[in-house]
């Protein structure tokens, strides 16, 4: 029988049933006003500045997967780059690529190989690697992938489609602190013959959090 | 606590390390995971208390805990944290994957016993 | 005595290796006052009004029911606030003031007291 704590632990995978929302055209909800609220008075007492939330949307919205997948392809075709990020994501990430850890954060970067598969989680909150790959999905929030993820990872990747053959060694890293993880996957065969941009294309959200392996279009099919 | 390594006993000169100094822990370390009563605000999930690992790597650069941080104490005695690897089958007794499956995880040198 | 015991001896937000459904690969794309809350967290942080280890822990010490019950930014608003009281940045009645102001403007009070 399922316990009170059980149905009261984090669980919002669902989507938002409860306040009516702007892009509905209704007035705002609840919780929408106390935002507004609560950021008038901290601009009216000067404690932030008038045009720095709308400035931080801005670098919310420059975050996408997009950024992660060019740093992967860079990875897979220069081994200079490469040894560099693993030696320091971070480092490596702000000196080629001019993106910034604007939460000050660290990363380490985790290679996925023929005998290792990596797979990030945060089971305390939701800690993601924001700057490289914007915000995380509503699911990597939701209780079912953080509180599983560490005691079952081979079943929820199994739900992911992906199937870690046994004597690949599977390694779950689970954020608490300061450090965020990107997972670089195996580059896929068969592309030998790809430029580094078609490369990144190919690099999804999910497989840099570990979940999928990047695939060819074509293996998308079956 | 372990003693420092050989190789840093060997160039220094005696003196007394403030806290924070040098990591109290080295790459392949066996170590015990702090059990702490009562709950409080811990940045150690409770399904890695008491158990056994090994140290991954030392984190770069000592900082503050940031459990004294969650209540607005951003000074103070740095300490590491580590990257420690603990293996499924220690977590969840009856692991139905692979052995050589594992957790690795970032835990604050407060948190870090001999096993 | 164990009737409780699980709302002492572990945090509602501490919940790896707890049962759990399987796994719904659901997203949605944010409402512009979540996107608006997000930024507030990462502004609040720059300036060390609340930090992100102070918002981890007013989050989780918002208690199970309301972790259970309230979507991801309305947990991450009303830690704000508490904290901003606790600090004594804000009082209570400062917000309420305001967000009664604010709520005027769409033509209606807040229904928060139903």
């Amino acid at each position: 029988m399922q316990t009170h704590e059980h149905q009261h632990d984090e669980d919002h995978s669902h989507p938002h049933p409860h306040a009516p929302s702007a892009k509905d055209d209704g007035p705002p909800g609840y919780y929408e006003i106390m935002e507004t609220a609560m950021r008038e008075l901290l601009v009216e007492r000067k404690l932030i500045g008038p045009g720095e939330i709308r400035r931080q949307i801005e670098v919310l919205d420059s975050r996408t997967p997009a950024l992660g997948a060019k740093v992967v392809a860079r990875a897979w075709v220069d081994p200079d780059f490469r040894a560099r990020l693993f030696a320091n994501g971070r480092k490596a990430c702000e000196e080629d690529f001019g993106i910034s850890f604007y939460d000050d954060t660290e990363l380490i970067a985790l290679e996925n190989t023929e005998k290792i598969h990596n797979l990030v989680v945060c089971t305390l909150c939701s800690c993601y690697p924001r700057p490289v790959l914007g915000l995380p999905p509503d699911w990597y929030k939701a209780k079912p992938y953080r509180a599983r993820a560490v005691k079952e990872p081979r079943v929820v990747l199994a739900e992911f489609g992906t199937i870690i053959p046994d004597d690949v060694e599977i390694r779950v890293s689970d954020s608490t602190a300061v450090v965020r993880f990107l997972v670089v996957p195996r580059r896929p065969e068969g592309t030998e013959n790809f430029t580094e941009e078609e490369l990144a294309a190919l690099v999804t959200r999910d497989a840099m959090i570990g979940v999928v392996p990047v695939q060819l279009p074509t293996a998308n099919i079956s | 606590m372990p003693e420092p390594s050989s190789a840093t006993a060997a160039k220094s000169l005696h003196t007394v390390k403030s806290f924070g100094d040098q990591p109290t822990w080295k790459p392949g370390d066996a170590i015990r995971i702090s059990v702490r009563y009562p709950i409080a605000h811990y940045r150690v999930p409770r399904y890695i208390h008491g158990k056994h690992g090994t140290v991954e790597m030392v984190l770069d650069r000592a900082l503050v805990n940031n459990e004294e941080e969650g209540f607005g104490r951003n000074a103070g005695q740095l300490g590491y944290y580590y990257r420690v690897a603990i293996p499924l089958t220690e977590l969840w007794p009856g692991y139905a994957g692979s052995p050589n499956d594992n957790l690795r995880i970032e835990v604050f040198e407060t948190w870090l016993e001999k096993p | 005595m164990t009737q409780t015991a699980h709302l002492v001896n572990r945090l509602p937000n501490d919940i790896g290796g707890v049962d759990a459904e399987r796994i719904e690969q659901t997203d949605h794309v944010l409402e512009p006052w979540e996107k608006r809350c997000h930024a507030l967290a990462d502004v609040l942080d720059y300036h060390k009004i609340i930090s992100t280890e102070e918002k981890r822990r007013g989050v989780e010490s918002l208690g199970a029911k309301m972790i259970g019950e309230l979507t991801y930014y309305e947990r991450w608003i009303v830690a704000f606030a508490n904290i901003l009281f606790q600090k004594g940045v804000l009082t209570p009645d400062d917000l309420a003031k305001k967000m009664e102001e604010v709520a005027a403007r769409h033509s209606g009070p807040i229904e928060a007291h139903e």
